[in-house]
């Protein structure tokens, strides 16, 4: 006895305005009386309070009071009777309903550390008193829909960076400072979802050899707890640019595939917000390095030099 | 029993064939009409500008008046019609290739446009680069053979152990790493035998190819990744080439898979996009999340998918730019050099080719080792024998990248007999591109300005480029040389490719003289003898052609003031051995080359098996001509000989020695003074004292003697002395001779020359010193079953008559040599009844021809008088003879008889039987024994045989003559 449900689109994903169609599949070893299919499409944003900027008393409270997006139930099936063997009940639910301006509401889904906008759908069958009602849940994914796009200039604004032992706001290694160092390059900090984030990086000068330049896209999650907004910046990727120490005046590539549902567009709601970072990492070598324990890649170190720059996130065609 | 007489006049009249003289020769060669469409030479050339692809046949080296000919005239039964050359369906064998000049001319109009970034993009076999990529992987492999230990470190855990950190993200993993480098980089390093990490990643392979079956793709990925991870290790860096084989190997593989689930699940072939990405993208996005576990490592999963992401987009080009890009990124020499090989390797799978991200490697390359090579000896750097090394592994990639690089469009240029005046004004233009990529078809001034280019790039490209190409820039091509000279490669090297790179196309004049003179400029300033040397070689074939005999006189003034005065290794002599090989080879005459200063001088400062061949080569070189007249030439020869000579280690022959051996004997063949005899034999003396352990020579020797002594006798005034020492001087060296046979022969002939000069007692011990060796030879190698019997039997006849001509000495008896080759024969039990029956033919022969009243012929000298002068009516004589037939005639049955073997024992009673018909009368005696001999015959041969049945004729006739008493005039 079981109950699956199969989206119509294999990559699960949906825009708000769109017929979210699919089909309960049940297979029955002997044939049951119900009172009732019923679908649920349930979007949430939860929201949980730890580390961070979050004070005692807010990680108290840990998990804070979800934002509904939308909650909606369809039957798809009056009560009856289903019959052994496989049975399949094609349903579709409107997402959002039409007329109504709420478009804002349908936030794209997306996994953070802090934050979670999620979309479900439950099918539910059920059987009266005695008998364990049957069900299912799958989340689908709602990107932003066409006619909202954002109206953004379409090339990415570049901006010019440098890194020089000057910009670091964190102590350094005495060769670093003396030996002088000087890093450059273009960045984008406006991208789009679908377009890897490109822009290039030159070491033009460093007296110690450089072991590893990464690229950390970071995340900044805020939720508004009582009066204030707790926020919280964690790594969702690194991708490593260079490994070991590269030729000068060289103009490396950098090329980061944006990762899919660990991101969205940058959100700025009521109760929340979520930005982007991202921030160029240039591990020196030393002998220091080696002896220190492991720590968040974001802590500055003395054979580190970084330079972290906003980025915006939005969905484009 | 009587002897038959002989009118030998008229029986050679009446038996020679009628004789008229002619104006040919028979077997002079005459050219045939067959022949001259043979010879003649077919050259394609494509007219490019005719649009309807009309083929034009050239036919060179055609002696036929007009070189423009149809096809169908020379070869009967092939009718070119040129109509026909549209249709795919004919296929001459001559004109195989017309579909690939199809798609040649296509692809020159088509395909050869300049694509969107300004590159040139061709179409490109992929068959041909498989097996290009498998004989530069074998080389490769045989270049740097793997240790048989090899220390791996903690990074390629998955060698050692498989599969154990994976709960760990990966991204923690590079952090940690980053963080923590002591675990991974000074982690224990272990160390396992190259065996057994072969067989690891062999396993490994076997676990990709399993997991994929299994739809386990994750976990085929996953693994993947580790394998290429461990090309991060350029730590045994020797190893580093074949490791590179070996996960290259296994990315291969892994592309081929996902191409196959690509394609294969691409239902429609026209809809490939659009379901191909659906099924590629998930791997392409995977890796790209990956890239934080190793970039580059992905970077190769990411090529080796390349082939099948032409599903993806129209431009795989795209990702290839920004893979080549990306690549700048990999700070170790070593690791982005391999990887940019792969990307190369990659690229050439697809089906198009596109050499602007090849270009951008060279300019990479040129920073990377530009920074290997200017880094100094500091406390950082590594040492300059490190770099070197480093290079040194660097170099096969860089040669690779450069092959790729040229494979395009010069590919159809060199595969297409078209001159590169035919070729499309666009495809030119892109080479020349290329060509101005590398510092090359730029104007000079640009040149002399910052253009420095890396050595070993300069080699590569050098080596690559097409001849005519190198010809046409070839001044820059030197400039470009003169301005890489650093640790990467020895510049002289360069300009030795160079030379031989010019040699394939031979420049003329004015170029020609300016590129000569150029090279030899710098080469100047080379202290260095071996580099010299090596340059000078290269270019000694273009300078010897070109008759620059000013040029040629500067390279060895210089090779001579280098020399002189010091030790020269082997290394220099080899070269200096080219040099003198090629000045042999250029010169007809050595003569020519003694007057060439130094090169005598030269010439002594060979040592060693060099010397001895370049001896060798002179020798051959001076045995071409018919005689070596000159005695200072001679004087020279006979030096180069004995240094030869002297250099054979006669108890190990080998074949170089045999040859020296054969060189020398054919040189003193070969000498030749004239009117001065006594002074050739004094050489020939000489050569016997100095040539004393070539046994051989000592034959020549004597044929050389006795032709002097024959020449002597010919030129009446300097006869009795001179012939007299000559053959002492052969009678001298006779006996040294090593073989028997050859000895015994030698006499025979120095017995003849003995009696044509009339020096009748010297020709009588001759005779029997030649008889002794007979007996010595038996006596020898009676034990030994491989007594030429053959030619002993042949030697022995050459005896029987030249005794005819010898006249008997009257005190020892006319007949005393047959009688004591006679007792000979009885006495040796082993001498086979073949060989005994011949003896005793001769015998009864010779006894028959001697008792004609007129010998058959007689010594050339009228001071010696035939035996039937000397016996003339001597009825003893005759009495003599006869008894000495009757005892041979008396033993020949029983002889025969002894031979086992029946056909043998046949002939040989038929031989007699003849024998005994042509040299007696006819009576009842010969009657009785012929008939003996004709029943042996019978019963051993088939009936029909035709000796037997031509002998029974003679026989018969014989026999009725007898019944007519009459005598029996011919046979």
């Amino acid at each position: 006895m079981s109950i699956v449900l199969k989206l119509s689109r294999s990559s699960r994903m949906y825009r708000p305005n769109e017929l979210l169609e699919g089909k309960i599949i049940i297979k029955l070893n002997s044939s049951i009386s119900h009172q009732g299919i019923r679908i649920t499409a349930n979007g949430t944003v939860n929201l949980q309070v730890r580390g961070g900027s979050a004070g005692v008393i807010e990680s108290f409270y840990g998990v804070i009071k979800p934002v509904h997006i939308m909650n909606k139930s369809v039957e798809v099936k009056p009560s009856g009777k289903l019959s052994s063997g496989t049975t399949e009940i094609p349903f579709s639910v409107v997402i959002k309903e039409k007329g109504k301006d709420d478009l804002e509401r349908f936030y794209e889904t997306y996994h953070g550390a802090n934050i979670s906008i999620q979309y479900l759908i439950t099918a539910d069958i059920t059987r009266g008193y005695l008998h364990k009602s049957l069900s299912a849940t799958m989340e689908f994914i709602v990107e932003s829909e066409k006619d909202s796009l954002y109206n953004r200039p379409m090339s990415p604004e570049m901006v010019s960076f440098y890194i020089t032992q000057d910009t670091q706001r964190h102590p350094l290694l005495p060769e670093l400072l003396s030996g002088r160092f000087r890093v450059t390059g273009k960045i984008p900090t406006q991208c789009s979802l679908l377009d890897p984030l490109t822009g290039e990086l030159t070491v033009e000068a460093s007296a110690v050899p450089i072991r590893s330049i990464d690229i950390h896209l970071l995340r900044i999650e805020a939720i508004l707890v009582g009066e204030k907004y707790v926020t919280e910046t964690s790594v969702i990727q690194t991708t490593q640019v260079a490994d070991g120490d590269v030729c000068r005046s060289m103009t490396l590539p950098i090329y980061v595939i944006l990762p899919r549902l660990l991101i969205c567009p940058t959100i700025s709601a009521g109760p929340f917000s979520i930005e982007f970072q991202v921030s160029i990492v240039i591990t020196f070598q030393s002998e220091l390095s080696k002896l220190q324990p492991k720590a968040d890649p974001r802590t500055p170190r003395l054979w580190l030099a970084l330079e972290t720059l906003p980025l915006r996130l939005f969905r484009s065609e | 029993m009587e002897f038959r007489t002989r009118d030998y006049a008229a029986e050679e009249a009446s038996s020679s064939l009628p004789r008229s003289p002619t104006d040919d020769h028979p077997l002079l060669l005459r050219p045939s009409s067959n022949q001259v469409s043979n010879q003649i030479h077919l050259h394609r050339l494509i007219d490019l500008s005719a649009s309807n692809h009309i083929v034009r046949i050239w036919i060179k080296d055609c002696k036929a008046q007009g070189d423009f000919l149809v096809l169908g005239e020379s070869v009967p039964g092939r009718r070119v019609d040129v109509v026909e050359l549209k249709r795919n369906d004919f296929d001459d064998p001559l004109r195989r290739q017309t579909a690939n000049e199809k798609d040649l001319v296509a692809d020159v109009q088509g395909a050869a446009h300049i694509s969107k970034r300004g590159l040139f993009s061709y179409y490109y076999d992929p068959h041909i680069s498989q097996k290009e990529w498998g004989s530069f992987k074998t080389s490769l492999m045989q270049k740097f053979p793997a240790s048989k230990m090899v220390s791996v470190s903690s990074i390629s855990g998955v060698i050692i152990k498989s599969a154990k950190a994976n709960e760990k993200s990966s991204t923690k993993v590079h952090i940690e790493e980053l963080n923590d480098p002591q675990k991974f980089t000074e982690g224990e390093v272990k160390v396992i035998s190259w065996l057994e990490f072969v067989e690891r990643l062999r396993e490994l392979k076997d676990e990709i190819r399993h997991a994929w079956g299994a739809d386990d793709r994750v976990t085929s990925l996953k693994l993947s990744i580790k394998v290429a991870k461990l090309l991060m290790d350029t730590s045994v860096s020797e190893f580093y080439p074949t490791l590179f084989f070996l996960v290259t190997d296994v990315m291969d593989m892994l592309g081929d898979m996902i191409t196959s689930k690509v394609v294969m699940s691409a239902p429609m072939p026209k809809k490939p996009v659009i379901t191909g990405f659906a099924k590629l993208a998930p791997y392409m996005n995977f890796f790209h999340e990956c890239h934080f576990v190793a970039w580059w490592a992905i970077s190769y999963l990411e090529l080796a998918i390349l082939h099948c992401s032409r599903f993806l987009n129209d431009q795989p080009f795209d990702s290839l730019h920004r893979l080549t890009m990306m690549m700048r990124g990999l700070a170790d020499p070593l690791a982005s050099a391999y990887c940019r090989v792969y990307m190369a390797r990659c690229a050439m799978r697809l089906r198009q080719y596109d050499i602007g991200y090849l270009i951008t490697c060279f300019r990479d390359f040129k920073i990377i080792l530009s920074n290997i090579i200017l880094e100094k000896d500091s406390k950082s750097g590594d040492s300059l024998e490190k770099r070197k090394q480093l290079i040194g592994l660097m170099e096969p990639a860089i040669g690779w990248i450069m092959k790729c690089v040229f494979k395009g469009p010069f590919q159809h240029y060199l595969d297409s007999d078209i001159l590169w005046c035919a070729l499309p004004i666009e495809l030119r233009r892109q080479i020349e591109d290329i060509l101005m990529e590398f510092g090359l078809g730029t104007t000079p001034s640009d040149l002399c300005g910052n253009l420095k280019c890396i050595s070993i790039v300069v080699h590569h490209l050098i080596e690559e480029l097409p001849a005519e190409i190198v010809c046409s820039h070839v001044l820059e091509i030197i400039k470009l040389i003169e301005g890489s000279n650093d640790i990467s490669f020895d510049q002289y090297l360069n300009f030795r490719l160079l030379g031989f790179k010019l040699y394939e196309v031979r420049p003329e004049g004015e170029l020609l003289d300016a590129i000569i003179g150029k090279v030899l400029q710098v080469i100047n300033d080379y202290d260095d003898l071996d580099s010299y040397l090596k340059v000078a070689d290269a270019y000694f074939d273009i300078v010897l052609q070109g008759h620059m005999d000013s040029y040629l006189a500067m390279i060895l003034d210089n090779i001579s003031r280098r020399t002189c005065g010091r030790d020269i290794n082997e290394n220099e002599l080899s070269s200096l051995q080219s040099i003198f090989i090629k000045l042999l080879a250029q010169h007809n005459d050595l003569d020519d080359l003694f007057v060439l200063k130094h090169f005598v001088e030269i010439l002594d400062v060979l040592r060693g098996n060099t010397r001895d061949v370049v001896n060798m080569h002179i020798l051959r070189k001076a045995t071409r001509n018919a005689c070596i007249c000159e005695p200072a030439m001679i004087q020279f020869l006979f030096e180069t000989s004995q240094a030869l000579h002297d250099g054979i280690d006669i108890s190990n022959m080998r074949d170089d020695h045999q040859q020296a051996v054969r060189l020398i004997i054919h040189f003193v063949e070969k000498v030749d003074y004239g009117a001065a005899l006594e002074r050739h034999l004094t050489f020939l003396l000489e050569c016997r004292g100095a040539f004393g352990r070539i046994k051989d020579l000592k034959e020549a020797l004597v044929h050389c003697s006795n032709c002097l002594a024959v020449k002597a006798i010919k030129d009446a005034n300097k006869h009795s002395g001179f012939v007299k020492s000559c053959i002492a001087f052969s009678e001298v060296t006779i006996p040294s001779v090593p073989a028997n046979m050859m000895q015994m022969n030698l006499y025979i002939e120095t017995a003849e020359v003995a009696l044509l000069a009339g020096l009748v007692s010297h020709a009588d011990g001759l005779v029997d010193s030649a008889v002794s060796c007979l007996r010595d030879l038996f006596q020898a190698d009676g034990s030994q079953v491989t007594v030429d019997i053959n030619g002993i039997i042949l030697l022995m006849q050459r005896l029987f008559s030249l005794l005819v001509a010898l006249p008997g000495n009257p005190e020892r008896g006319a007949v005393h040599i047959p009688k004591s080759i006679i007792s000979f024969c009885d006495a040796q039990p082993w001498i086979t009844p073949r060989m005994r029956t011949k003896f005793f033919c001769s015998v009864v022969t010779l006894s028959a021809a001697l008792s004609q009243e007129k010998l058959s012929y007689h010594v050339n000298n009228e001071e010696v008088p035939g035996n039937d002068l000397i016996f003339f009516g001597d009825p003893s004589y005759y009495q003599e003879l006869m008894s000495i037939s009757r005892s041979v005639l008396e033993k020949l049955v029983d002889n025969i008889q002894l031979e086992k073997h029946s056909v043998a024992r046949g002939n040989i009673a038929l031989e007699a039987c003849n024998c005994i018909l042509s040299s007696f009368k006819a009576s009842d005696e010969t009657l009785l024994l012929c008939s003996k001999l004709i029943g042996i015959a019978k019963s051993c041969s088939n009936p029909s045989d035709k000796y037997l049945r031509s002998t029974i004729n003679v026989f018969d006739k014989y026999s009725s003559a007898l019944s007519k008493n009459l005598p029996v005039i011919s046979i």
